[in-house]
């Protein structure tokens, strides 16, 4: 979809990107955020993932995209921390080893895992992403490295910075296939609460090693729910801005009490994707064939996995 | 277990964003070439072992996102470098003015007896150069480095530029692996070079001598 250049796919995603830094001038492009719009562009017309994009840099995922990528070796050491209790073998090791988070975590979560996963798992991932928060990427994140580094049995013959990483650089296919991965993320004891209680300690300690945050971002919100219970959607938002304009017989022109409403609920109807992600709509997508919905991406993500650089997209220079 | 190497030494890649850092790296360590961009989100890196006069040379060659905002992360992996690849691209004046950018901050948070190598990648692009190859070897020049026009695409010059920094540093750290060579026994010196390869960021002067960092 985004292999040929100049080709629509490819139009698409640097439009989407453009629009963002025309938003967002301060913010500006950061190249993860390529992957994570072409997923979206692979969903939703290019107005619709230009609008999620915004949500997720805003309020998924506040200041992983800005300068300094303070937030993301943030989540780094959040996820180092949580990984303590989640498998104490992986976390002996990585210390031992002295394997920084940001060594095999920012390819990671920067791109949602869409670079690492294969598709069908990604779109689950997603799905839940979308609708829970960022709890989603920590519980896969921890998922993984439990997976390959949680026995000793595994970690005898891979002592060693360098091995290790080649080890998380290729991760078993059978833990990240889609039925076991979910199956794990969503028996994994990783609550919003538990990274929020996280998040203050390890901000203490960061502000003690490096100063205050460069970067002020928004606070994160936790998921859909989290995101229109702070911010529910006003008349404004919920007003129609349709870019092609249809005249509908089931809409009469007449204005009425009755007709207002059938258009008001329509309206929120569509207008959904753009406030926040339904997840419903994306669980069971009626319009996904049953094939691969990419075939060619998937190849790309084989093949760039044996390299260690699995990948979905390839981003417009801006 | 049977040693793969003698010596172990770390190598960077720094450049723009698009100048061919990570195809270099594809190109050298498993002779693969992808023509479209996929871009690096932090760093990455990759291994192969030279044999250099004799002396099997593991290098570990670390590749970084080009792009400015992931500096505060590439740059802590600066201070473990002892050779670094400063790279532009041939078609892309900006990137090659942008290396003096890229040589001063190798200069502030680089070890200061790091090799530099320059290198202006897409030499097979002739159409669209915009950097002849007399700017390259004047600028390599001034800062006392060598230079190379690569092409990744076509497989120019790619081994002999990696092959020519690793010789570098090699020949840089040459005193120590003489020293290393002469204490003790071989045996002993091969397990003290194995133990190393985990505590390279650890003070070099007090480990043993196999490891340059």
């Amino acid at each position: 979809m985004f292999a040929a250049r100049g080709g629509h796919g490819q139009q698409d995603l640097f439009r989407v990107l453009k629009a963002y830094t025309l938003h967002r001038p301060e913010e500006g492009y950061c190249q993860a955020q390529a992957p994570i719009a072409a997923v979206l562009l692979m969903h939703m017309p290019a107005e619709d993932a230009f609008w999620t994009l915004v949500q997720i840099c805003e309020k998924y995922l506040p200041g992983y995209y800005s300068t300094g990528l303070e937030a993301i070796q943030l989540d780094g050491e959040i996820l180092y921390a949580l990984l303590r209790r989640v498998s104490p073998v992986a976390h002996r090791h990585l210390k031992k080893h002295k394997l920084e988070p940001i060594l095999y975590m920012t390819e990671w979560f920067m791109c949602a895992f869409s670079r690492t996963l294969p598709w069908a798992s990604v779109l689950r991932v997603w799905d839940m992403f979308l609708c829970e928060g960022v709890k989603i990427l920590f519980r896969v994140g921890l998922v993984l490295l439990k997976c390959m580094l949680g026995s000793q049995e595994k970690l005898k013959t891979r002592q060693g910075l360098y091995e290790t990483m080649e080890l998380l650089r290729a991760i078993e296919p059978q833990y990240m296939q889609e039925s076991f991965l979910v199956h794990e993320v969503i028996e994994l004891q990783v609550s919003e609460k538990d990274i929020e209680k996280e998040h203050h300690a390890q901000l203490r300690r960061w502000k003690e090693t490096h100063g205050d945050l460069h970067c002020k971002s928004p606070p994160r919100m936790h998921g859909a729910k989290a995101i229109m219970a702070a911010e529910p959607p006003s008349r404004q938002d919920l007003k129609q801005m349709p870019t092609i304009i249809v005249d509908s017989l089931l809409v009469p022109k007449t204005d009425g009490v009755k007709a207002g409403d059938a258009k008001e609920s329509r309206k929120t109807k569509e207008e959904k994707p753009k406030k926040t992600i339904l997840p419903q709509q994306e669980i069971v997508n009626p319009y996904l064939p049953p094939t691969d919905p990419s075939p060619l991406l998937k190849h790309m993500t084989i093949e760039g996995s044996k390299e260690s650089l699995s990948s979905v997209e390839h981003d417009t220079y801006l | 277990m049977a040693k793969q190497y003698d010596v172990l030494f770390r190598l960077l890649l720094l450049g723009d964003s698009g100048v061919g850092k990570t195809c270099l790296l594809c190109r050298f360590t498993d002779n693969e070439f992808h023509p479209s961009h996929i871009s690096t989100i932090g760093v990455d890196f990759k291994m192969k072992t030279l044999v250099i006069d004799g002396i099997k040379v593991r290098i570990q060659i670390w590749d970084t996102a080009g792009q400015e905002r992931y500096q505060t992360i590439t740059k802590q992996y600066y201070r473990r470098a002892q050779g670094i690849f400063l790279v532009y691209d041939i078609t892309s004046e900006r990137s090659f003015q942008h290396i003096m950018k890229w040589a001063s901050d190798v200069d502030e948070y680089a070890p200061e007896k790091v090799r530099k190598i320059l290198v202006g990648n897409k030499s097979d692009e002739v159409d669209k150069r915009q950097v002849a190859t007399e700017q390259g070897i004047k600028l390599a020049k001034a800062y006392g480095m060598d230079f190379f026009e690569t092409s990744a695409f076509t497989n120019h010059n790619i081994t002999e530029t990696f092959t020519r920094l690793a010789e570098q540093v090699l020949a840089a750290n040459k005193k120590d692996l003489d020293l290393l060579r002469m204490s003790v026994n071989d045996e002993i010196n091969l397990a003290a070079l194995e133990e190393e390869e985990g505590l390279c960021d650890s003070a070099a002067g007090d480990q043993g001598k196999g490891c340059w960092c």
